[in-house]
């Protein structure tokens, strides 16, 4: 009687969370002893290399170091679809407490374009970590000196190519082309070619077939090292510490324009409460290690945690501005 | 000079006693793994980051490109026994592989393709010590219109792959090309044949299709041939090659090196691409071509070099620009990052430890695969002497686990299944595979660069000759598909 007893138990309890999360219902749920049983699929929706798969591998190796966890946090990557493949797949796999993937604007973007048949709404928030900014690169004996330099040649060259690593209509895409029509550019006048992954459009700028690329100003810091690449603006409020802190913001520039790229967790819908809470929980305390500040510092991200329920409503938020923007430049398809 | 200086520096860090060790392991690891059709080296060593997450960096990369080269090594080992591709890189290596095989002659051509992964192993491994810095040009060169050239070259392949029919190669190597653009488009995200299913969504993996139209097809076959005489015992044969047979692959394997070392330096070319290349540079060269994929021992050995030469050039972009090729070595520089290495223009003066000590170890770590590996032979050719019902179930088995560890898909393995039977029908009414497995190969990164290269030029289709790369590939390429032509029209004119 037991076993008929618990499964409606847990479907209702699923039921009330999903509904609660949606309401900002705080996940007072004992923090009971829930503790994965096996190990964790964490999944970053892209190539290795990019921004969700640094995360992944990251936080998976701090927590192993600091042995936060009993288990595995096993890194897959699922490239492709600007992520929409890696989203289809964990909204396959509703209730596995075991599944986590790494989540950024893209989330919010990619659905808002038409790309996606699934949207933050479908996932249980867990938790958001970090932030990073985008960056304009140039090749270093490029003639744009300043990112003013960069929009008056698009406005006078509708050729001009920006390469970027992710998908048209996603996160690159929008960093550039908002920072343009903040700029007085109409958005659609940045020629901006898709590239799988920031590498790609890297090399594609080194070797002259696309004359800037915007990207995560921590992935370029390899390339940054190097002579052969110039930035020429990074879209946070204020300059960054450390190795970029040369690099000028656009709002220095005059162009009154700001880029979060944050980064966090999340897991499949209906997820248990209790998984829920243990894994908001981790990564609050994997954050308070030395190994992850010396990570943080080595790769230029700024800790921005928020738990479960503060990353639901900001997730939230982030939908409502990322519409208005993209409504704004007409790439709004949803 | 010097690289010697460097490379002695490598070699004392490659020779230090666990680095050592670690190669060692990395190679039989990834021989294992290699061998067993379908599980690649990219689950394998994403499996083992958290291993090396507390070495040195060094011996971190030293242990895991072991792995890779280990397996792309060890995976002609069932594409010639049982025309089940180990990697996707051997693919083409099962063409004359397996043929031969059949003919009683599986220990020379597993002692070929030793021998030639030898050499294309260690010729890279010079190039790449000589020549990484100034190759990393050679990659950057390589833009969207260069990268349609090249695949366009690729494709002109078919000519020489489809052995009767010009007409059934190409119809071949459109449904390749098909099958390859499933899936979600990366430039607009347009769903294209998805048929409304999420299963779809993701588009079919390449070994599913190769490993069902070479090895299930093959069991299919079987069985439909099936006879009640009593089995012809299958002899594996003598693992020497005669002295005229030595000459006769020296030429090419030293000549599909080179080419697969420079394919696997371009970003998302690799050793796929490299092999096939090799393979069909080989035919047209051979004076005895039309005997290639009937068990012609040169078939064998380029595209094994080829490959193995591939492997290493993928270092190129990866250590000296800090981009990775291909989906292997994309793991390798996540390893490395999260080792607290950040790949890139400046790895050279930075972590010269890490370059050289791979370098190095890449040396020792050929070696160790053809001592482990020539001896190995005879027992693991014996396989064939498994009576074939348990041989074909055998078969079954390795496809479904290889399938199966790709992505955990039950869908999949039922596309497996789909398409064995489309080999078999493929097989039956002379359709030839090899085509397809082409076309599948290069037909959505010939479609991304050609759209890529458009959009840059803003529609103005001379971007693909106003590039001299571009511009050579395609005269190239249209040179190779008219050039049949013109002989065979000299020939008629001749005797007519």
């Amino acid at each position: 009687m037991n076993a008929m007893l618990k499964r409606p138990m847990k479907t209702l309890m699923a039921v009330g969370v999903s509904l609660g999360l949606a309401v900002g219902f705080s996940a007072t749920v004992s923090a009971s002893d829930w503790k994965p049983t096996k190990a964790v699929e964490y999944i970053a929706p892209a190539n290795p290399g990019g921004g969700w798969d640094t995360l992944v591998r990251t936080t998976a190796n701090v927590i192993r170091a600091e042995g936060l966890s009993d288990q595995n946090f096993a890194a897959i990557n699922v490239p492709g679809g600007g992520g929409a493949i890696a989203w289809a797949q964990v909204a396959r796999d509703s209730k596995n407490d075991h599944k986590l993937f790494a989540t950024s604007p893209p989330i919010i973007l990619v659905p808002l374009s038409g790309t996606s048949r699934f949207n933050h709404k479908d996932f249980t928030p867990i938790a958001r970590l970090i932030t990073d900014y985008s960056i304009v690169l140039v090749r270093a004996d490029s003639p744009y000196q300043t990112v003013t330099d960069l929009f008056d040649a698009i406005k006078s060259n509708s050729r001009l190519s920006v390469g970027g690593g992710s998908a048209a209509g996603s996160m690159d895409h929008i960093a550039i082309a908002g920072a343009a029509s903040v700029a007085g550019l109409k958005a659609s006048e940045v020629n901006y070619i898709a590239f799988s992954g920031g590498g790609e459009a890297m090399t594609n700028l080194l070797g002259g077939h696309v004359e800037a690329v915007i990207t995560g100003a921590g992935e370029s810091l390899g390339q940054l090292e190097g002579t052969q690449l110039r930035a020429l603006a990074v879209s946070s409020p204020e300059r960054i510490q450390g190795a970029l802190s040369s690099v000028p913001t656009f709002q220095e520039q005059g162009v009154d324009y700001t880029f979060d790229i944050w980064r966090g967790v999340m897991g499949p819908k209906d997820m248990s409460p209790e998984a829920v809470t243990y894994y908001q929980d981790l990564f609050a305390k994997m954050m308070e290690t030395d190994s992850w500040t010396e990570a943080t510092t080595r790769l230029g991200w700024l800790d921005a945690y928020q738990n479960s329920e503060e990353f639901g409503v900001f997730l939230d938020e982030q939908l409502e501005q990322f519409s208005a923007v993209l409504g704004e430049l007409g790439l709004l398809r949803q | 000079m010097e690289s010697l200086n460097d490379l002695i520096y490598g070699f004392s860090i490659a020779l230090d006693p666990m680095n050592l060790m670690y190669v060692f392991i990395g190679v039989f690891a990834g021989t294992l793994i290699g061998m067993l059709p379908g599980l690649g080296p990219i689950s394998a060593l994403a499996l083992m980051i958290p291993i090396t997450f507390n070495m040195s960096p060094a011996s971190g990369l030293i242990l895991m490109s072991g792995v890779y080269y280990g397996a792309i090594f060890g995976g002609s080992t069932s594409s010639i026994l049982l025309n089940a591709p180990g990697v996707a890189g051997t693919v083409a290596t099962s063409f004359d592989g397996y043929p031969m095989a059949k003919q009683g002659l599986a220990g020379k051509a597993l002692a070929i393709a030793a021998y030639a992964s030898f050499v294309g192993g260690t010729i890279s491994v010079v190039g790449l010590m000589l020549i990484a810095p100034l190759l990393s040009k050679v990659a950057v060169s390589f833009g969207p219109a260069e990268y349609f050239a090249l695949m366009a070259l690729g494709l002109t392949a078919v000519v020489s792959l489809s052995d009767k029919s010009l007409v059934k190669g190409l119809i071949a190597a459109v449904i390749g090309v098909m099958i390859s653009i499933m899936g979600i488009d990366l430039q607009t995200g347009t769903e294209r044949y998805t048929f409304d299913s999420l299963n779809m969504l993701e588009g079919i993996d390449f070994l599913v299709v190769a490993l069902g139209i070479f090895a299930l097809a093959e069991v299919f076959y079987m069985l439909l041939k099936a006879s009640n005489k009593p089995q012809e015992r299958n002899v594996i044969g003598s693992l020497k090659l005669s002295k005229n047979e030595v000459k006769e692959i020296a030429a090419p394997i030293g000549r599909s090196s080179i080419l697969g070392f420079f394919t696997g330096v371009l970003p998302g070319a690799g050793a796929t691409i490299g092999s096939f290349l090799g393979y069909s540079m080989e035919k047209r060269l051979a004076k005895d071509g039309d005997t290639f994929g009937k068990g012609n021992i040169k078939g064998v050995a380029a595209p094994e070099a080829a490959n193995n030469a591939a492997c290493g050039g993928s270092f190129v972009p990866l250590l000296t620009l800090g981009v990775p090729g291909s989906g292997t070595t994309a793991v390798l520089l996540g390893a490395l990052l999260v080792m607290g290495v950040t790949p890139g223009p400046m790895m050279l003066e930075q972590r010269p430890d890490v370059f050289w000590g791979v370098i190095a170890s890449m040396y020792i770590g050929n070696i160790f695969l053809l001592v482990l590996n020539l001896p190995l032979i005879p027992y693991i050719a014996r396989i064939l002497d498994a009576p074939r019902p348990l041989l074909l179930a055998l078969i079954l088995i390795f496809c479904m686990i290889g399938v199966y560890g790709i992505s955990f898909s039950t869908f999949d393995l039922l596309m497996l299944l789909l398409f064995g039977l489309v080999g078999l029908v493929m097989r039956l009414y002379g359709f030839p595979a090899a085509p397809l497995i082409l076309g599948l190969i290069l037909g959505a990164l010939m479609e991304e660069s050609m759209r890529r290269a458009l959009q840059i030029s803003g529609g103005e289709w001379s971007i693909f000759i106003d590039k001299p790369i571009s511009l050579s590939l395609l005269a190239i390429a249209l040179f190779s598909l008219t050039a049949p032509l013109i002989k065979s029209a000299i020939k008629r004119a001749r005797s007519a």
